[in-house]
């Protein structure tokens, strides 16, 4: 596994503690982070929800798979489905190979913008994966 | 598995190897192992059916049983009849209680008539030791347990016999013969009459745990990472890939072959896909007498089964129930994916089948085993469930087509 310090980490996205990103502006893309790709290894299937399903925040909105194991993706903030990365049925190696780009899994409208504060930015994010001793 | 968690991991020979290399380590029946390495499960699983894989296989233990009638004695411990397997050929059977229950698989090694090799899985040597002592007449034997002296690296793949060959002193001599379950050498380093051609003394088991073409290399632990890191130097150009114990679970269940402790274990060893590691004449009749025999009836034991399904998605190995038309009928042993099959016209082809589709690029299929009360027919739809999903899956006779491990070498 990578070290920390070698993880692509960017600034001006949010994070959660599940490993998720969400991008702070519209289109509201989420993906996983360099962290969770890398902890997962190559991933064989990502199940993807429908547009125009809505979630709370927590909540259960996919899968990402790997040859061994099922992994769930959590919503960071509550809001609805408007889009969702069709190209990762084919190709589901796009978010290991780029994460914060041609592997984002999903865009939502934000039921409550405020949620976003309640993420961590990349400093924190690094500190927290630092602490829990990753 | 044997290591209680709070024990220290044990690591093999190679372990600043795997470091080195960058794999993802994780603890594996007590032994800090390599899951994948930065390439990726899937490339490595992909490389073994289209070129060669090689394993660091060394946290397996190799005990050597001496003294006199030993063939006798194993006989009666193993569920294989190997009265009459001659020095040379080796055999995969099974370690049985007296409630038929699997202890651990082992491949068995005749090295000569009072030496007898049993290579079982890692962390299991103290168990099997004190087991076959246990049995009548155990006592008289000495048993060497050669874990952590005798390294063992696995070249797997059709390409794995055009790589590997020139590694060999006497070549020629060496693969002239040299049949799937046969070997050559000795764990008694100092009296094998194979060697590398640097002069390390090896035994060379055709065997595997991939289902393609291949060796197991059994060496000096000292050896090891010479052997290793030649190996993958001169192998590169012809697709030799380091493969962590993903894929080897992966290729495996596409092999229909069983992980101990997790496809086999403490229910009786009968009414699975592996009945050749069993006794029995054309009419599955048991040809001899053998620890655990009373208690293998198939009529009250359940039934293992391979699966495959329709496309990558699974189901968490642990706590999945199997359901028939709604009832529940048993759980999920074994749930992986194997990304070198797909389904065209509902037939499994693999990268490897010669008659594949034009264009054929597969995304990867489930399988695995079930555990069920009821005998299935192949062809018989299922539902795995889990919190997650159902899953529909199909009882197979076979996984993964178009396997080389019993292919003609050359």
């Amino acid at each position: 596994m990578k070290d920390i310090k070698d993880l692509n980490l960017p600034e001006g996205l949010k994070y959660d503690v599940e490993h998720e990103w969400i991008a702070t502006a519209a289109p509201f893309r989420i993906g996983v982070s360099d962290f969770a790709q890398d902890a997962l290894g190559d991933l064989t299937y990502v199940e993807l929800p429908e547009v125009g399903a809505t979630f709370a925040k927590g909540d259960e909105f996919g899968t990402l798979e790997s040859t061994k194991s099922v992994s769930p993706l959590f919503l960071p903030v509550a809001g609805e489905i408007t889009a969702v990365n069709e190209k990762l049925n084919d190709d589901p190696g796009l978010v290991n190979s780029d994460p914060y780009g041609e592997g984002w899994i999903v865009e939502i409208t934000p039921s409550d913008a405020a949620q976003l504060e309640t993420l961590m930015d990349v400093a924190a994010y690094r500190k927290h994966l630092e602490t829990a001793g990753h | 598995m044997a290591a209680a968690s709070s024990e220290p991991l044990r690591k093999t020979i190679l372990n600043p190897v795997h470091r080195a290399l960058g794999g993802t380590m994780v603890d594996f029946g007590g032994w800090e192992m390599p899951l994948w390495y930065p390439g990726g499960a899937v490339k490595e699983h992909l490389a073994v059916i289209t070129a060669a894989g090689l394993f660091d296989t060394s946290h397996m233990s190799v005990i050597v049983g001496r003294g006199t009638n030993i063939r006798h004695f194993l006989n009666f411990a193993l569920s294989k009849d190997i009265a009459g397997l001659k020095i040379g050929r080796a055999a995969y059977g099974i370690i049985l209680n007296e409630k038929g229950f699997s202890i651990d698989d082992t491949i068995i090694y005749p090295l000569a008539e009072d030496r007898f090799g049993l290579v079982v899985n890692a962390g299991m040597s103290a168990t099997v030791i004190s087991h076959l002592r246990s049995l009548p007449g155990g006592e008289a034997f000495s048993w060497t347990d050669l874990t952590g002296v005798c390294a063992k690296l696995d070249i797997q793949g059709p390409a794995a016999y055009a790589i590997f060959r020139p590694f060999v002193e006497n070549a020629d001599a060496v693969f002239a013969k040299f049949p799937y379950f046969s070997f050559q050498g000795d764990f008694d380093f100092a009296q094998s009459a194979v060697h590398l051609r640097d002069g390390t003394p090896i035994l060379l088991s055709r065997t595997g745990y991939t289902g393609e073409l291949g060796f197991e290399i059994f060496l000096p632990a000292a050896k090891a990472a010479n052997l290793w890191n030649e190996l993958l130097a001169m192998g590169a150009e012809q697709g030799l890939t380091a493969c962590g114990l993903a894929a080897r679970d992966s290729l495996r269940a596409g092999a229909v072959l069983p992980l101990s402790h997790q496809d086999i274990g403490p229910w009786p060893f009968i009414n699975n896909p592996w009945p050749w590691a069993l006794p029995t004449d054309e009419n599955g009749a048991f040809t001899k007498d053998f620890m655990g025999r009373a208690a293998l009836d198939p009529a009250t034991a359940g039934h293992t089964l391979p699966f495959a399904g329709f496309d990558p998605r699974k189901v968490e190995t642990h706590g999945a129930k199997v359901l028939l038309g709604g009832r529940e009928i048993g759980h999920v042993l074994t749930c992986v994916a194997d990304m070198a099959i797909g389904r065209v016209d509902n037939r499994i082809y693999s990268l490897a089948s010669p008659d594949k589709p034009e264009n054929f690029s597969p995304r990867g299929l489930v399988c695995g085993f079930v555990k069920v009360s009821d005998p299935l027919a192949a062809g018989t739809v299922i539902t795995l469930k889990d919190a997650r999903r159902e899953l529909k899956v199909e009882i197979r006779e076979d996984i993964r087509p178009a396997r080389t491990a019993r292919k003609a070498l050359g």
